[in-house]
């Protein structure tokens, strides 16, 4: 029975792959740049705490696209706004980002 | 086909912000029973997403969280979030005399009696999406729940922007990740209906002359209010163009509302005191920068309104009596507005960092038929056939309109509508009682 529910759940999934095949390769693509966009990011991070300006000129990103990764790495805990410079703020890698860095290293 | 789940209610309420909550709590205080259907995946509509309320500064969150809990922990009020309104009508055929609702259940592909909110995989999902919850001006997951305090706390799948991959499903800890369902339809059965739909803005890419929402750093009313929300996009007020804190921001005030050519001609009521209140939240954020309002009148009729903006004006807040005209991009992320003065002494240009919309109301829901044959205003707000001695009544029987979805007004006005909605509806169930 249960082995019958197993190869029903895997066709069905089939069948929802091919309906859905045009958005899952779009969806795979923009996931693939949204991936190196951030890999750019906390690699330039690295380096020291930046502001968004920095960060921009640093990985070639426009700037608004670069806040709104920030925006996003910043709620989901992978990076921390430090100290303020002139009228810009200066991100860092979170420390739990670090240490996960390190153990993936 | 027809729907074989059909629920009774005494109340059907359609929409779950603050008036259908206020609706249904004082309904179901009275011992009605009352279903809420919502279209968002959570309830609180647009109160939740605001900062602060005015003119008491109190934190919208704060009022209106207690409410949703409320609502959902009644023993009176069922809710269905996610939903499709098909159609709503009255039905006098057969042994059922009231109004019959078709709704879809739209699927969230998240089984809700399995999930525990856990937000698992959210965290996990690879695919970042814009989130509309704070204004697109950070991301969310292609699988998240809609923001921390949302009711049920139940994830929803973007399956445009999902590959499948499988990692939500790996994550879950209860199985609740259901990739195939299907929109599910039922019908509710109720004596009496409360139409609480609310409103939308205006959307900026609309309006031409302020630059079809292109220009940077020129966002709406509910954007800022994202901004100045403890729990928004940057935790603080940043320019979304390049995360500077801006030094100057700017009010424009009737942008949209009052404006013919906008299709919006008359007064959205409440921008000239959010627009004050969001300048006073600033004032207080970011102390040294300016602050302006550009504004035709300002409308400050309610309890207490005339001293909040007496207030505004004298913490510095400048507010310039102009029609602007245009606004431009402007040199290193400004925006550049050209305003003519309404004294009569000619036109002016400004740069400001950081520019502030607020866009017309329009209606949140269109009843058109098929879907519903409530009548709708010139103001293709709901009509209201006795606006003065009982503004709540509609030309249907049995069906009632309480808050922003009979035109433009406040929380305060909204709470009030409600509770004289709930009144209507109540009055009407017990007179056909008796009738019976």
């Amino acid at each position: 029975m249960i082995n019958k529910d197993k190869e029903a759940k895997k066709t069905a999934m089939k069948e929802l792959r091919g309906l859905r095949k045009s958005l899952i390769a779009s969806a795979s693509s923009t996931m693939k740049i949204q991936k190196k966009d951030i890999a750019a990011i906390k690699a330039f991070l690295k380096g020291g705490a930046a502001t968004i300006p920095e960060i921009a000129a640093g990985i070639d990103m426009p700037t608004d696209k670069a806040l709104w990764y920030m925006a996003t790495l910043k709620k989901y805990g992978q990076i921390v706004e430090v100290q303020k410079e002139g009228a810009f703020f200066k991100y860092t890698l979170s420390e739990q980002e670090k240490n996960y860095e390190k153990a993936e290293a | 086909m027809i729907p074989t789940d059909i629920f009774n209610f005494d109340t059907l309420v359609v929409g779950g912000g603050i008036a259908g909550l206020q609706t249904a709590l004082d309904l179901g205080d009275q011992g009605y029973k009352v279903a809420v259907v919502e279209k968002d995946a959570s309830i609180g509509g647009k109160m939740i997403r605001l900062s602060k309320v005015f003119p008491t500064l109190d934190c919208a969150s704060c009022i209106t969280t207690p409410k949703m809990s409320a609502v959902a922990h009644h023993e009176n009020i069922t809710l269905f979030t996610y939903c499709e309104l098909n159609s709503l009508d009255y039905d006098g055929s057969g042994e059922f005399q009231g109004m019959k609702a078709l709704i879809t259940q739209k699927p969230r592909y998240v089984d809700p009696v399995k999930c525990i909110g856990c937000r698992q995989c959210e965290y996990v999902c690879p695919v970042h999406i814009p989130d509309m919850e704070q204004g697109g001006l950070s991301a969310t997951k292609a699988i998240s729940i809609p923001f921390s305090n949302a009711i049920p706390q139940l994830p929803i799948m973007d399956i445009e922007n999902c590959m499948l991959c499988g990692q939500c499903e790996k994550a879950c800890p209860t199985n609740a990740i259901d990739y195939l369902q299907k929109p599910e339809e039922f019908l509710i059965a109720s004596k009496t209906a409360v139409v609480t739909t609310g409103f939308d803005l205006l959307p900026v890419k609309d309006n031409t002359q302020y630059g079809n929402g292109k220009i940077p750093n020129v966002i709406d009313s509910l954007q800022m209010e994202r901004l100045l929300a403890p729990h928004g996009p940057y935790n603080r007020v940043l320019r979304p163009s390049d995360g500077m804190e801006p030094d100057s921001i700017a009010y424009v005030q009737c942008a949209g509302s009052r404006d013919k050519s906008m299709g919006v001609s008359y007064c959205s009521r409440v921008c000239c005191m959010y627009a004050i209140k969001q300048a006073m939240l600033l004032s207080g954020s970011l102390p040294l920068a300016d602050i302006t309002i550009y504004y035709m009148d300002i409308r400050a009729f309610g309890k207490g309104y005339e001293q909040f903006y007496q207030n505004a004006k004298a913490m510095g807040i400048e507010f310039i009596k102009a029609k602007v005209a245009r606004i431009d991009r402007g040199e290193n992320g400004s925006a550049q507005v050209r305003y003519e003065l309404q004294d009569g002494s000619g036109t002016a240009t400004a740069n400001h960092d950081l520019v502030v919309l607020s866009m017309g109301m329009v209606p949140g829901w269109n009843p058109e038929q098929p879907v519903c044959p409530v009548s709708k205003d010139t103001d293709q707000f709901i009509t209201s056939i006795k606006p003065k001695i009982s503004p709540v009544l509609t030309d249907m029987d049995g069906l009632f309109v309480a808050g922003a979805a009979a035109g433009p007004k406040d929380i305060v006005d909204t709470i009030t509508e409600s509770g004289s909605a709930a009144m209507e509806a109540a009055k009407f169930m017990s007179k056909s009682l008796m009738e019976n």
